[in-house]
């Protein structure tokens, strides 16, 4: 494996991380419950 | 909840010119009415794509909110929940009414069905009683007409002091009327305050004791709130309001109340009800004159089918069955030509802009075999679930989908349930999260966790892709029928297990509920889109970032350890293998089977997902074959097959009630993916591996709505529990049941 291949994979790993993290984590619009005015986050 | 007012500025109303707002200033208008009176409609209409949806503060409650332009003067329009008063016994009135007393807009649309004046008239009435400027919309003001109801509307505006604009949200008739009504009322409200209407002496004479009490007392709050609604709260011992403001209502007696409450027989509350209900009563008999009903109207001639106690549940079964069948052939086409696009030109481009980015050839793997096959098999089939979201929405503004509900009135009340509780379950069909949250209209926690525990059996959209698949593999000739039998087989497992539950945990009587049965109509075209949108637009959003998300960790999942060669050694293929021999005595002991199943805990579309991304062709395939054509007559192919994809829907539909037998023999034909899946799977496994899919927990939101909304990882853990050992016991029954009964193996 070259430091090309990590670099590539760091990429779709980190879109998938990221997508996953605002999916679940930090949602926006869609959270159910609070719109995005809850203060507790 | 608080019901603090926001104070108006001194001089605002002062300030403003007699004929037209202030150009700079933005107008708020709230919508009130009943549900069904066509609020929503109404405000489609007049907002259509400038609708903002989104929840009220803290609660589950829909919001929706649009601010637009309209003959230069900024409108923004702010949704009420639909209510029928507003007391504060559900989430929607308490919401309704604290927007009222502490917003304060600018003035109120009232909404008002004119084909039932009289009920929606007490909403009316408690709206008055805030003295904001209201401007009343005579809704479903055409059918009205059509019943011959003389509607006098001058009679209206003079008695409540209210502008009254006759309007058809269907039809988008009377809205510019409606809007120019709240631009002249806004522009002088004080020429536009409601009538105060008379209680009677008795009661009108505690008001003012109160309110004078009030103003010698709580100066202050007094002038904060509404004076005369403040008063009634007090007296009908609104223990919320109470709370608010901090005032013992017994402070404020005084003798007039002291001879309500002593010279009726009735607490003061439904006293105050009762002459609510009279003022609409006697409003309604003032300016409605109804025509001598000669002939059955055409609503109850319906009734008389479709609420048959014989007849009832088997129209409802024929209902959802040609909801399934008229799905299929609109969608059927549109998935084909999806399918040629995500397997053909779409990866062909993908691997081309690689090569260009001089990306590792693992990159095109992860690509074409990861993303576009993961996320692209869902995709295709997102026809499917909007020609689904279209016609529930259609039978649901149609009205029929109350009717649904209370003909399972008697199935309900048998595990414990009323007929309310299946309309969450209905939308279940949509999606369950919305469905688990939409139990807290529901009126005692127990109703609640059992409509909750239940929901996840109603099949929801996302099972259709694995649906869709397996059927058009297998069954595709008899396509509708399996399908609905599956959706029929949910429904009759949640009664099951509703008596179960019944037995066990829900031990009690069933409350006594009135449903409410709006007339038949038809809704419009635009407001049937709109709401199909806004019903299946979140399985587009989590196509692309969840599902994109969860095909890029599969396929490192399947080619993981790297350089492995066989996928049965990968992470996934050895998790699989694990689980694999407990779904042996189902039919599907497969690895393949087995890690898609577990990856669809996640969402149940991703069981689709993972199955292309297994079972795609590996290698290079773009470059192992014949040089493509050029990317214009690419192009030129995508949409000539496009229009032959709506040629073929057209022919589809229209030949639904007779010739055409619904084929999904074409659905994703072409692909290694239903290649693989007939290979892997006999018909028996396949029905077995769709019972499991329908049963076993739908995704980890539903989950964590059911944990959320019931406050408490019990009922998460019960939930998820039995649904584990009920997909697996029923997939083995049909699977070994199918095998003694000599069905194949």
């Amino acid at each position: 494996m070259h430091i090309a291949d990590i670099l590539w994979m760091a990429f779709f790993l980190g879109i998938a991380v990221y997508l996953l993290y605002r999916s679940f984590w930090k949602k926006k619009g869609g959270c159910h419950g609070c719109n995005g005015n809850c203060t507790k986050r | 909840m608080s019901l603090e007012p926001k104070r108006k500025e001194e001089g605002e109303i002062a300030a403003k010119p007699p004929l037209h707002p202030v150009a700079k200033r933005t107008v708020t208008v709230a919508v009130a009415g009943n549900p069904n009176a066509g609020k929503s409609t109404l405000i489609n209409a007049i907002a259509g794509s400038r609708l903002h949806v989104g929840n009220w503060p803290g609660v589950t409650v829909e919001k929706k909110e649009a601010v637009f332009s309209f003959e230069g003067q900024t409108i923004r329009l702010v949704d009420l929940p639909g209510t029928y008063s507003l007391s504060p016994y559900t989430q929607e009135e308490i919401i309704a009414r604290d927007y009222l007393v502490r917003e304060r807009p600018d003035l109120v649309i009232n909404v008002v069905d004119a084909t039932n004046l009289e009920r929606n008239l007490y909403l009316t009435v408690q709206i008055l009683e805030l003295g904001l400027p209201v401007v009343m919309a005579l809704n479903i003001y055409d059918e009205a007409q059509a019943k011959g109801y003389k509607i006098d509307v001058a009679g209206i505006e003079r008695m409540l002091g209210v502008v009254v604009v006759p309007t058809t949200a269907t039809k988008n008739r009377g809205t510019k009327e409606l809007l120019e009504a709240t631009l002249r009322t806004a522009a002088d409200p004080g020429a536009h305050r409601p009538q105060r209407l008379n209680y009677g002496s008795d009661i009108e004479a505690a008001i003012a004791g109160l309110a004078a009490g009030l103003q010698e007392k709580y100066p202050q709050t007094a002038e904060n709130y509404p004076l005369r609604w403040l008063a009634c709260k007090l007296m009908e011992n609104d223990a919320e309001v109470a709370r608010e403001v901090r005032i013992d209502p017994a402070e404020l007696a005084n003798e007039p109340l002291a001879h309500l409450r002593g010279a009726h027989d009735e607490d003061v509350e439904s006293l105050m009800a009762d002459t609510r209900y009279g003022l609409a009563a006697g409003l309604t008999r003032e300016v409605l004159h109804k025509p001598e009903l000669r002939k059955t109207e055409m609503t109850e001639k319906i009734d008389r089918i479709v609420l048959n106690r014989f007849l009832g549940i088997p129209v409802f079964l024929a209902a959802m069955w040609l909801v399934f069948k008229l799905t299929f052939d609109l969608s059927t086409p549109f998935v084909d030509w999806l399918d040629a696009l995500f397997g053909g030109p779409l990866k062909l481009w993908t691997a081309a802009l690689l090569g260009v980015l001089h990306a590792p050839v693992w990159t095109v793997s992860l690509v074409n075999d990861g993303i576009v096959s993961g996320v692209g098999f869902v995709l295709e089939f997102v026809p499917v679930i909007f020609a689904m979201m279209f016609f529930l929405t259609l039978l649901e503004g149609s009205g029929y989908m109350a009717r649904a509900a209370f003909v399972m009135d008697r199935a309900m009340h048998a595990i414990g349930l009323h007929g309310k509780s299946f309309i969450p379950m209905l939308l279940g069909f949509g999606c369950n999260v919305p469905a688990i949250y939409a139990t807290r209209t529901l009126e005692t926690p127990r109703d609640k966790t059992l409509t909750a525990l239940l929901i996840p059996l109603m099949s929801c959209g996302a099972r259709l892709p694995v649906y869709a698949l397996f059927v058009g593999v297998f069954f595709a000739s008899h396509a509708g029928t399996v399908i609905w039998s599956l959706y029929v087989l949910g429904i009759i497992l949640a009664i099951v297990m509703g008596l179960i539950f019944k037995k066990t945990l829900f031990r009690g009587e069933t409350p006594v509920f009135i449903m409410e049965l709006p007339p038949y109509r038809l809704p419009s075209f635009k407001s049937l889109c709109l709401h199909t949108w806004e019903k299946g637009k979140h399985f587009l959003v989590k196509a692309g970032t969840f599902i994109l998300a969860f095909s890029i960790v599969m396929w490192f999942l399947i080619n993981l350890p790297w350089g492995v060669h066989n996928q049965a050694d990968s992470y996934l293929g050895k998790t699989g293998r694990v689980i694999a021999p407990i779904v042996e005595p189902l039919g599907f002991g497969n690895w393949q089977a087995a890690s898609s199943l577990l990856s669809g805990l996640m969402a149940k579309e991703i069981v689709v997902g993972t199955m292309g991304e297994i079972y795609a062709p590996h290698g290079n395939a773009a470059h192992d074959q014949a040089p493509p054509p050029s990317f214009g007559s690419q192009l030129k192919g995508i949409g000539s097959s496009f229009v032959g994809a709506v040629r073929q829907a057209v022919a589809n539909v229209t030949s639904t009630f007779g010739i055409a037998s619904l084929s999904l023999g074409g659905m994703a034909g072409s692909s290694s993916l239903t290649t693989a899946v007939r290979h892997n799977f006999t018909p028996l496994a396949a029905f077995a591996f769709m019972v499991f899919v329908l049963i076993y927990p739908p995704c980890i939101p539903a989950a964590l709505a059911i944990a959320q909304e019931l406050g408490s990882w019990k009922w998460f853990g019960i939930s998820f529990f039995y649904q584990i050992v009920l997909a697996w016991g029923m997939a083995f029954i049909v699977y070994q049941g199918g095998r003694l009964l000599g069905l194949g193996g």
